[in-house]
């Protein structure tokens, strides 16, 4: 519709992007604040208007959950050589490493017959939901490059992060809140550039609430909680808009300084808006328990996939959620040597996305949000070192979409006998996000931006949507 | 991006090819070969991608004959007649893991079986040229046209234009824009009031509000007088510290310093400071632009008069080192070329203006920049050792030891040798000890018997606490072990037996890593032994056939950073060796905290007296370590060993070797390449090549630079970009006037910032001019929101609670933790920013920022910025609002003001010059009022209602912008 630069450019400045943006242009009028909302910079029609991604930091080893190979059991135990992906970056050719079978047992589920493992019980059960994409590859052998190519589609460059893609692309359905939110981000990894905006402008960066390693009564937008009393604070903000109003008439029809005007009337409804939307005692008993809450392993993740629900439902675009610590060395899934502890990890996840999974679906919000689930790659299907645990592997590991158009009870690609290498319809990540970008009604190709004498995209040079995908 | 290994890998075919001339029947049947097998699948698997009509990737299409013949970026897809060599059956093979044709699915057996058999066949093509050629890509501008366009033309020498005899122009600026203005037909402003000005002039120059005793100054154009005080104060701004802090904040931007990598692993930069404080000292001292810029290339290759100069430039040198690296990236190679890469791209952003990081990969698709020009740089970065070394898991930066005076020098030197020889003494003091205790205590540390594990020091686990895998014998046939005896191999299955320790760490930390084993006939001597830890993995190999060297059980497996819980790992394994693996406990050690376990009294006056002397010695040692440690250090880089020009990386990609092309520098701007020293990186020759008198781009860009700080935006508004996409000048005659004057001047920066400010131009009033909207002509004055660092320095300044300290460490802890270890990345994440010094010294982390610089458009610490965003949102409204360095700031200004002996009127007149330069309006005096009434009536203290009025003042349009 808005394919013209200009014109996309105009109503991101009309329209802002959520948060308290629309100050930006300096309206003046409560009805104008209130505008109606939609997806007018799209390309094509959007099948789905926002995301949840639940990143699985540390890397889920795709052949102990969603990849059945079979072979592992048949070999396991046996040195086999494997083109190992970091020996081949320290620029050996591979190593001969010990098949290492899975170590919860697989099961066909549902009508779909998708495999999925026992490390996962509740998942399991809404197999027919999900789009299992089996043949992921991706960039980066360690986790900084990898997170930050999940993250931005670049391993070492400065780029933007996918959900400022996104929020520069759509803008946002809400203006009280934050278009593109990160649910307990770490700071390790690439940090903040895995929400940043690098070289968009800062309005489409992402807004972290809480952080890893944190408790989750840390999980509040900043600044939203009032500074001094009740009365004292609305006091003060009768004096601070007397003050600005005063100063605005000696200098009037200046568009900036009414847009700072604007910006204290739209925070103010913001401090009692935004709290209303994640407020967790508007949910049911029932719906608590279902995601886990108040229940000693799955309080901290419920929590946060709930408030991803409610943030969804707001029209937030793009919501985050993080599983992961404050380690940059090992974030949480990351076994290398104690590959049993997948259990643990999976016991705090499990049963909040099942509910992530049912509930959104009882609420009708499935049909346009997507639900993607994945870590920065997956593990190998040999013993790192011969020893317990399992290494990183970017060739070859499994993700899945729910949702937002994508196809259900449906596996996509496959990787060889061993789970260790994508062999079939190989799907790269900036195929992925080439796809997720398509599903939204946005042409990877075409959502760029010049910078530097150049235009960027998320994707670079590459990318292809994933069309198979579609139901 | 997608970075390719080249594997050597033979073609699947070994039939040797055979090329031969074909008759008239051989012809038709490849013609039928080709039609019936070859063409349908290349066009329904490969011309997607390959093909004139489509997409060329790689620079490849399949579409004709030519296509293939003349190839892609890594040469002809072909060579017909030989299998061996034909690198399209090689990408169809899947063999190649990096180069796997088509990309998503193996071709069908069938299909891949004819692309062979056509190629042994001799590869018969009947389509000559593409049949629907696409027009020809427009070629990227040439060096030679390059060398028209505006930027990269010499200065032009440009006589002042004096316009008519209108007294307005004040200096040679003002003749320049009101020239401009004239041919436009536009009338400029009226001249700012001398508060605003003061106010202007005291941000502008300092980032700080004005004294109320400057506020009361009369300065502007107005008169003789004025206009002489306006000189007075200026000069006494440009003299003060405060004005080398200010525009070390700009200059700080553009070399993208920061105190921490933030890629990946973000590893703290603890002295980085150093660097920040080198920018200051150097506007301090009015140091050339010039010498400056040379310094920050080459600082460490240049001549030094005395140890000082050593010692900045060596600093200086650091800046070339400050960037956003991903230290953990595994390729090693394409670490080190993305540092090279982000090297040229700040050095060709800050200081000439260019985006040459756009030849990269290709030659540059707008700018006369060739990506041979793009290696010939890259060529000097790959003569410079920026990273330590290329095998580190976690890689790091090259550390320099500062020149000292020779009495320090000395003294370090002393103290290193000290620690050596402290560190040995230790060693056989404790295993006399241990010795000792054999004979004293009969229990602890016997040799050739057994001892409890519960009596090992520190963390420790017993091989059967190990995940073992592969068959280990459990031994007690050598009784020198710990707990009920230790295990071992068995001589067999080598490569397939290890053995995981998981030790559960109760902190993160440095640990030493011990492992015991005993015997030494018929063990291996080379045990591979891995220790996964928070900065990656190491492998140390021991040799079991020589007795452990401490205390005779325990051999040091060395110290690393783990990280807390079971995360942490010891493998050991028999991989490729020879002879018996044997493994008996390995011990974790905390560091720093030495703990020694509580040993049992004993009556041996020996071993009382070993004991003493051994923590007298222990005590000696971490005081000299200590000493040692306070060695001066500074990030640098230095020249490599090796000097040598460098490939050009096709398409970018590291591994994918093109011809070497001779170091150098861009051709566009540099009639003849001077052929670098082939003993130094070239890094001086850049040096002198980029702030040359020959050179336009730097002055031109420098210049550009220093006016936009000064006017808020540039006569060339993409301040970073000279290119062809970025803008034109609007003025070029004044950028070239004073690119010109600045280099013939020295490139004195406090003197040009001088001529700008006493400008009339930069002394409007910012009443905008209809007919001038977007003040391209200069007709008034831009408004200017402060900045981050303005906005915070302002608020601790009016508040009275500015920490004045200036230069040196600046973060808490750095000092005490080694740089490259996971306490420095937990130092960063668990900081809490409570100093009240200049936002300048604000810890510059670039995984965790203070909130207000992310808020208030600080922009992207990790690359070059010239020119920051200025956004209104409402989280800054709610910083305002709610924020407590807010609350707090105005609280502390509250309670100050009521301490005074003065009437409300009088306290409301100050905070108003304080924070906004000038008196109360009636309107705002009479809001003010009415909250003084309203709170005194509801009986909250009085500090309170004036430190909402401050808060207030603090979120106000006029403290936010300069008028």
């Amino acid at each position: 519709m808005y394919s013209n630069d200009n014109s996309r450019r105009q109503w991101l400045q009309r329209m802002g992007c959520g948060f308290g943006s629309l100050a930006l242009a300096g309206l003046t009028s409560r009805e104008s604040l209130s505008a109606p909302v939609g997806l007018p910079g799209t390309h094509h029609t959007p099948r789905a208007k926002r995301i949840i991604f639940l990143f699985m930091a540390g890397g889920v080893s795709q052949v102990d959950s969603f990849d059945w190979k079979p072979k592992l059991v048949e070999d396991d135990g046996r040195m086999l050589d494997f083109a190992d992906a970091r020996a081949i970056k320290r620029g050996g050719t591979g190593a001969n490493r010990r098949v290492m079978k899975p170590l919860w047992d697989f099961k066909q589920r549902g009508e779909s017959g998708l495999w999925a493992s026992e490390l996962f019980p509740n998942i399991a059960t809404h197999m027919d939901k999900l789009c299992v994409i089996r043949s992921m590859q991706t960039e980066g052998v360690a986790h900084g490059p990898a997170t930050l190519f999940l993250s931005t589609g670049a391993t070492s460059f400065i780029r933007p992060s996918m959900g400022a893609w996104l929020l520069y692309g759509l803008g946002s359905e809400n203006e009280n809140l934050p278009g593109f939110v990160s649910i307990g981000p770490s700071l390790g990894n690439g940090g903040p550039r895995n929400f940043g905006s690098a070289f968009l402008p800062a309005v489409y960066q992402g807004t972290p609430v809480g952080r890893a390693g944190r408790p989750s009564s840390e999980m509040v937008f900043r600044n939203i909680a009032l500074g001094r009393d009740k009365d004292l604070a609305s006091r003060q903000f009768d004096l601070q808009q007397s003050l600005n109003k005063a100063q605005l008439h000696q200098q009037p029809g200046e568009q900036e300084l009414e847009a700072v005007v604007n910006s204290y009337e739209l925070a103010w409804r913001m401090q009692t808006r935004a709290p209303e939307v994640v407020d967790i005692e508007r949910e049911s008993a029932a719906t608590l328990d279902a995601y886990g809450i108040n229940q000693k392993s799955t309080d901290d993740f419920g929590r946060k996939c709930l408030m991803a629900r409610q943030l969804s439902e707001a029209g937030v675009r793009f919501v985050q959620v993080n599983y992961n610590n404050n380690s940059s060395s090992n974030p949480a899934w990351d076994q290398h040597s104690n590959m049993p502890q997948h259990a643990n990890h999976a016991a705090a996840v499990d049963k909040p996305i099942a509910a992530l999974l049912a509930d959104p679906e009882q609420r009708g919000l499935l049909d346009d949000t997507i639900i993607w689930w994945g870590g920065e790659f997956g593990r190998t299907p040999y013993a790192e070192n011969n020893g317990t645990g399992r290494d990183h592997n970017p060739s070859g590991f499994t993700v899945w979409l729910a949702g937002g158009g994508f196809k259900a009870g449906y596996a996509h690609g496959a990787t060889d006998e061993f789970g260790h290498y994508a062999v079939e319809n190989k799907v790269h990540m900036h195929d992925l996000h080439a796809t997720l970008l398509y599903q939204l009604g946005l042409n990877h190709e075409r959502l760029t931006f010049r910078h530097a004498g150049r235009d960027y995209r998320l994707t670079d040079v590459y990318g292809e949507v994933v069309h198979d995908l579609f139901a | 991006m997608r970075s390719t290994i080249w594997l050597i890998l033979l073609s699947v075919s070994t039939v040797v090819g055979f090329a031969q001339a074909g008759t008239a029947a051989d012809n038709r049947n490849d013609s039928d070969f080709f039609e019936n097998r070859v063409r349908p699948v290349l066009e329904k698997h490969c011309m997607e991608c390959h093909s004139s009509a489509t997409k060329i990737k790689g620079g490849l299409s399949l579409d004709s004959k030519k296509g293939w013949e003349d190839g892609g970026d890594s040469g002809p897809a072909l060579i017909p007649g030989n299998p061996e060599e034909s690198l399209i059956l090689e990408a169809i093979s899947w063999r190649n893991l990096d180069l796997q044709m088509p990309p998503k699915n193996k071709l069908p057996d069938r299909d891949r079986q004819a692309l062979e058999e056509w190629v042994k066949r001799g590869a018969f093509d009947p389509r000559e040229t593409a049949a629907n050629s696409m027009p020809e890509k427009k070629p990227a501008m040439s060096v030679d046209a390059g060398r028209q366009f505006w930027s990269y033309k010499p200065l032009q020498m440009v006589a002042v234009p004096v316009a008519g005899n209108s007294s307005w122009p004040l200096n040679d600026i003002d003749h320049f824009v009101l020239a401009g203005l004239n041919s436009k037909g536009l009338v400029q402003a009226q001249d700012a009031s001398s508060e605003v000005i003061v106010r202007r002039l005291s941000y502008v120059l300092t980032g700080l509000p004005p004294t109320e005793e400057q506020l009361q100054r009369s300065v502007g154009p107005a008169t003789e007088e004025t206009r002489q005080e306006t000189a007075r104060l200026v000069d006494e701004l440009l003299e003060s510290t405060a004005f080398a802090e200010r525009f070390a904040s700009h200059w700080l931007d553009i070399t993208r310093f920061a105190e921490s990598s933030g890629g990946g692993r973000t590893l703290l930069f603890k002295d980085a400071w150093r660097y920040r404080d080198y920018v200051v000292q150097s506007f301090s001292e009015n140091r050339p632009l010039d010498q400056m810029i040379r310094e920050h290339i080459a600082g460490d290759l240049m001549r030094a008069s005395d140890h000082h100069d050593r010692e900045r430039q060596i600093v200086a040198s650091g800046f070339l080192a400050f960037g956003p690296t991903v230290y953990e990236e595994q390729d090693k190679q394409q670490l080190r070329y993305d540092v090279i890469d982000e090297q040229i791209d700040t050095i060709g952003k800050a200081f000439l203006g260019q985006t040459i990081g756009c030849s990269r990969c290709h030659d540059h698709k707008f700018d006369p920049i060739p990506q041979r020009d793009y290696y010939a740089l890259a060529g000097i970065f790959a003569s410079t050792r920026t990273l330590f070394n290329y095998t580190d898991n976690v890689a790091r930066w090259v550390d320099t030891n500062l020149p000292l005076d020779d009495a320090r020098e000395s003294q370090f030197a002393e103290a290193e040798t000290k620690v050596a020889a402290l560190e040995k003494t230790l060693k056989q003091k404790k295993n006399e000890l241990a010795k000792l205790k054999d004979v004293d205590s009969g229990v602890a540390f016997k040799s050739d018997q057994p001892i409890p594990i519960t009596e090992i020091a520190g963390i420790a686990l017993d091989d059967v606490d190990a995940k073992a895998i592969g068959n280990w014998k459990h031994s007690t046939h050598s009784p020198h072990y710990f707990g009920k005896g230790y295990i071992h191999d068995d001589g067999k299955d080598k490569g397939e037996k290890t053995l995981t320790f998981t030790p559960n760490l109760p902190n993160a930390g440095r640990y030493e890593v011990r492992f015991a084993y005993s015997g030494i006939t018929g063990r291996s001597t080379r045990v591979p032994i891995h220790i996964f830890h928070a900065m990656g993995d190491s492998t140390v190999y021991i040799d079991q056939t020589k007795s452990p060297d401490i205390e005779g059980r325990f051999v040091s497996l060395g110290t690393y950073q783990f990280d807390k819980g079971t995360d942490n790992y010891v493998i050991v394994s028999n991989e490729g060796t020879s002879g018996y693996v044997v493994a008996d406990a390995v011990q974790f050690l905390v560091q720093d905290q030495k703990e020694s376990k509580q040993e049992s009294p004993t009556q041996n006056h020996f071993a009382q007296e070993l004991r003493s002397e051994i923590k007298k010695l222990e005590s000696e040692l971490s005081e000299t370590k200590k000493l040692k440690d306070q060695r001066p250090i500074a990030m640098s880089v230095r020249d490599e060993q090796e000097i040598r020009d460098t490939e050009i990386r096709i398409r970018g990609e590291v591994h994918q070797l093109g011809p070497v092309v001779p170091r150098g520098f861009l051709s566009v701007v540099s009639d003849t390449q001077e052929s670098l020293p082939a003993d130094q990186s070239g890094r001086i020759e850049l040096a002198n090549w980029i702030v040359s008198n020959n050179n336009p781009l730097a002055a031109r860009v420098m210049v550009n630079r220093v006016w936009s700080w000064v006017y808020g935006y540039g006569l060339v508004r993409s301040v970073d970009n000279f290119g062809t996409t970025g803008e034109a000048a609007s003025h070029p005659e004044l950028l070239d006037y004073l690119a010109n004057r600045f280099q013939r001047e020295g490139w004195d920066l406090r003197s040009l910032v001088r001529e700008m400010v006493l400008a009339r131009t930069w002394q409007l009033s910012v009443a905008r001019q209809e007919s001038d909207p977007d003040n391209i002509w200069l007709s008034h004055a831009h408004r200017r929101r402060l900045d981050a660092e303005q906005i915070r320095d302002a608020i601790l300044t009016v508040g009275g609670n500015l920490d004045p300290a200036v230069g040196g460490p600046n973060i808490k802890g750095a000092n005490s933790a080694a740089s490259d270890s996971g306490d420095a990345s937990s130092i960063e994440f668990g900081y809490r920013f409570e100093d009240t010094r200049r936002s300048l010294y604000t810890p510059a982390f670039r995984n965790n920022r203070l909130e207000l610089f992310a808020i208030f458009d600080f922009g992207d610490i990790n690359t070059s910025q010239g020119q920051r965003h200025s956004t209104t949102v409402a989280p800054q409204a709610l910083y305002f609002m709610n924020h407590p360095f807010v609350i707090e700031q105005s609280l502390l200004a509250g309670s100050k003001a009521i301490t005074s002996n003065e009437s409300d009127d009088q306290r409301l007149a100050k905070a108003f010059m304080r924070s906004l330069g000038r008196l109360p309006t009636p309107a705002e005096k009479s809001a003010c009022d009415e909250l003084l009434r309203s709170v005194s009536a509801k009986a909250i203290q009085p500090e309170e209602g004036w430190s909402m009025i401050y808060q207030s003042l603090f979120g106000s349009v006029d403290f936010r912008y300069i008028h």
